[in-house]
């Protein structure tokens, strides 16, 4: 009776302990994005006095940062760029991640181990960046939105993640599809990939974050600014000198050219904020199954 | 079972979704730009006529080039210019170039990241906006292209553009010129101001020399200037202003101190045989003796060492401060100066003579002449593409170019007034004013065609009256600024950093804070004991290097 007190009371405050932490950090993670919110919320006749505190009335809300982010010439073509970039760089990576995965988890490859030294040692002795530019030069791909999406299209981490996750399918399903004269893209098909749901959409978040947030890249591979996707706009924004020393131009003054910043911040973090509840529930299985070998 | 068939369906769209992914990029990509050796222009071309306003080229006799332009965008959240901008049709129609233009990134090292790569894959643009750094490298490597032989060619742009000596030593190697000096950021925008309305209640006349400053500065900190019954106010506001080999110790805002004792800038850059780092001197340490003792009286805002530079604009906004280093434009364009002048209707801030120091010496500051540098690349000398590139750029100097680049089109962004100013006056469209953001996609390339011409200021610049009914004009605190002293310095912008620059400048502004502050004790042995550091840092070399490059330049005799 009394250890089970004991147990107990060890039991709470560990979970205060926990609970603790973890509210701490969730305090730190939030203030930041609410401060942004706050001030990309801030009216835009709001007289500057250089600060943003962390709380303005609602009837003082105003989304007119808003509205002049989505009337910005580029902000539609760029948010359109890095759409296609996420998604077609997402779909590649993973069909090319998954496939590479499943030939690297077959412990009978002939093979095998030289092809995860070609993979493992240019991923820890990189080119550089030079070389990356002239490889992707010499392909024709500068200037084109697959520059962007084909060199990284396959995570070594990733891969090895994927890998580990299909060693740990059991093998009596493999080769009860193979006496049922199934062939290797078959067994892949019909057996590996419905069981790998959870490191697919996994592996797939990862991609998809890297590829929506990439904006080195796009400065060098693209020239036309038509195709830079909207993280290189982001940077642009958050960078712009403070126009109105050079030009009275009565769309920015210093309020404004915060609040614009705060909504192109807190516009091009949402969609990834928005998928992520949608995929954690896959999250935490994938990575831990396909981190774990037996 | 059911389980594969969902699956099923979701890889068949997945598919899908490629397969239109892949016809969609396919679109996206852009037609494949003509390589340089795709069309050359004939190396023994005609003789081009050079366009000016009122003759334009007759095309028969040009022959048409594809130019590709990397340009430093003036606005760089705006998008570039629309397909159909007009100045790419008048380009083409008239001067018979094909102009393909690429806004750089916002940042030097973005910029300077996009360029090394392309230069390592010898795939340089035909002109490219580039930094100084990054110039010197390219033109060491043979990759950037003389200009002494396409200056003739643009004699208006020459005259306008490159004719200032001190500019042009900044892109000169050997004698010949390796890049187009573009002027850069305005030189002398930036002054000393005093709240004359406070001057007014205490009775006082603006301080002339370093003591006055003290005193005026005592005053305003302790006798209430703004009435208000509180202790909120303080004589001086600075902050720490720059970073790099020249702003190095506590910036530009306190460089008008050590012109008071004679030793503004880092160098001293008036003759070869004074040459060296003004910090050797007696009279840098008397002038960082005088910012501690306005930091020991309380006379400065005690923040000025962490504040940024909003924080610091915020500051003077809010009437925390007397006196103070301000750019012209920060202080009174309408929109800054909106809020002071709602907070304080009567406030005023007038331009103050910088004061003397012990020896009768005075300095505003310095002077750095900055140039945007734009290189030819070799590349294109060699593909015979130079005397487009010479037609492209003086055609941007000549009327047409200038106020279509500068300022879009007549008539739609912009009008003339009888005095040939730029107004906004008549427009059609009031929303299509050069000056809305919705325009600044027309003006992107406005920085390769900007000199400063009064005209220009005026635009830029234009004078309002404020809510409290004051009539401002920006343009009279700039030209106040420019009457001022102020110290040459051009040179130590050409100044190559020594390979430990980051822990140099670091002891350098570290040690001169922690005098200035109060925390290390400043006297001659002190001092003494702070150069012996930057000397065992490399200082000497440093000095060494830099007299040799300013004197190949052309800076130092």
């Amino acid at each position: 009776m009394m250890r089970t007190h004991i147990k107990s009371w060890d039991n709470l405050i560990f979970q205060a302990v926990v609970n603790g932490f973890l509210l701490t950090i969730l305090i730190a993670i939030t203030i930041p994005i609410w401060r942004v919110f706050m001030m990309s919320i801030t009216p835009l006749s709001w007289k500057d006095n250089g600060t943003f505190g962390l709380w303005i009335p609602p009837w003082q809300w105003s989304f007119e940062a808003y509205r002049e982010l989505f009337k910005h010439p580029a902000f539609a073509q760029a948010t359109y760029n890095s759409a296609i970039i996420t998604l077609g760089g997402t779909l590649i990576s993973i069909v090319l991640t998954t496939a590479l995965a499943y030939v690297l988890s077959n412990p009978k490859l002939p093979g095998r181990k030289a092809m995860m030294m070609f993979i493992l040692v240019p991923f820890l002795f990189q080119a550089g960046l030079i070389p990356t530019y002239m490889v992707v030069q010499k392909l024709g791909l500068v200037n084109n939105l697959f520059a962007i999406m084909l060199p990284g299209a396959i995570g070594v981490t990733n891969t090895f993640v994927m890998k580990g996750f299909f060693e740990g399918l059991p093998e009596e399903l493999e080769e009860a599809a193979r006496l049922d004269g199934a062939n290797d893209l078959q067994v892949l098909w019909h057996v590996i990939l419905p069981l790998s749901k959870p490191i697919l959409l996994t592996i797939s978040l990862f991609y998809a974050v890297a590829l929506w947030n990439e904006f080195f890249s796009p400065i060098l591979y693209l020239n036309d600014n038509k195709l830079m996707p909207l993280p290189v706009l982001l940077r642009n924004i958050l960078l712009a000198a403070n126009i109105n020393e050079y030009i009275e131009s009565d769309a920015f003054s210093n309020a404004p050219i915060q609040a614009f910043k705060a909504a192109s911040v807190f516009i091009t973090m949402l969609p990834m904020v928005a998928i992520y509840p949608w995929i954690q529930r896959y999250f935490t299985k994938g990575t831990l199954l396909g981190g774990v070998k037996e | 079972m059911k389980e594969r068939l969902k699956m099923k369906k979701v890889f068949s769209k997945l598919f899908l979704l490629a397969v239109c992914l892949t016809m969609v990029l396919s679109a996206c990509a852009p037609k494949p730009t003509p390589t340089a050796t795709a069309t050359p222009a004939p190396v023994t071309q005609p003789p081009v006529v050079v366009p000016t306003a009122t003759q334009p080229p007759a095309p028969t006799e040009i022959a048409p080039a594809d130019i590709e332009l990397w340009a430093s965008g003036r606005v760089t959240e705006a998008a570039p210019p629309p397909d159909d901008w007009i100045a790419y049709t008048k380009i083409k129609d008239e001067l018979k170039v094909n102009l393909k233009l690429v806004l750089l990134p916002s940042t030097q090292s973005d910029q300077d990241t996009k360029i090394n790569a392309a230069a390592a894959s010898n795939s340089l643009p035909d002109v490219f906006f580039v930094s100084r750094d990054t110039w010197f490298k390219l033109v060491g490597a043979g990759l950037i292209a003389k200009v002494d032989d396409l200056l003739p060619l643009m004699p208006v742009r020459t005259a306008s553009h490159y004719s200032d000596p001190d500019r042009n030593r900044l892109v000169t190697v050997d004698g010949a010129m390796y890049g187009l000096p573009d002027p850069g950021a305005m030189p002398m925008t930036d002054g000393l101001v005093i709240r004359q309305d406070w001057l007014d209640k205490l009775g006082l006349k603006a301080p002339t020399t370093t003591d006055e400053f003290l005193t005026v500065a005592k005053a305003f900190t302790n006798d209430d200037p703004d009435g208000n019954g509180k202790k909120d106010t303080y004589g001086f506001c600075a902050f720490v202003d720059g970073s790099g080999l020249t702003a190095m110790g506590v910036g530009p805002r306190f460089d008008w101190i050590y012109g008071a004792f004679g030793v503004a800038g880092i160098f001293d850059l008036s003759s070869a045989a004074n040459f060296g780092l003004n910090v050797r001197k007696d009279a840098y340490m008397q002038a960082t003796q005088f910012i501690r003792t306005l930091n020991e009286e309380g006379v400065i805002d005690p923040d000025w060492p962490t504040l940024k530079k909003d924080e610091f604009r915020a500051r003077w906004k809010q009437g925390s401060c007397g006196m103070m280093h301000e750019n012209f434009a920060a202080l009174s364009t309408q929109s800054n100066y909106k809020a002071f002048d709602e907070n304080f209707p009567n406030g005023f801030w007038s331009v103050l003579v910088p004061p003397k120091g012990p020896n009768g010496d005075s300095a505003d500051g310095t002077v750095i002449l900055s140039a945007r540098i734009y290189a030819i690349s070799q590349r294109a000398i060699d593909a015979g593409k130079g005397p487009a590139i010479a037609r492209l750029l003086e055609w941007m100097a000549n009327d047409e170019g200038y106020y279509l680049l500068g300022f879009g089109e007549k008539g739609v962004n912009y009008n003339l007034d009888a005095n040939g100013n730029i107004t906004l006056d008549g427009l059609p469209d009031p929303a299509k004013a050069w000056t809305k953001a919705e325009m600044q996609p027309l003006t992107q390339l406005a920085n390769m065609v900007y000199i400063f011409t009064p005209v220009e200021l005026n635009a830029r610049y234009p004078s309002y009256t404020a809510a409290s009914g004051r009539q401002m004009d920006p343009l009279s605190y700039y030209t106040s600024f420019t009457k001022q002293p102020y110290t040459q310095a051009t040179g130590s912008a050409i100044v190559n950093p020594p390979s430990n620059a980051a822990d140099f400048t670091r002891f350098y502004s570290e040690n001169i804070a922690k005098f200035v502050l109060g925390q290390e004790p400043l006297n001659a042995d002190t001092w003494a004991a702070f150069i012996t550091g930057l000397d065992g840092l490399g200082a000497k070399d440093l000095e060494t290097n830099a007299k040799q490059t300013l004197m190949s330049a052309g800076f130092l005799e």
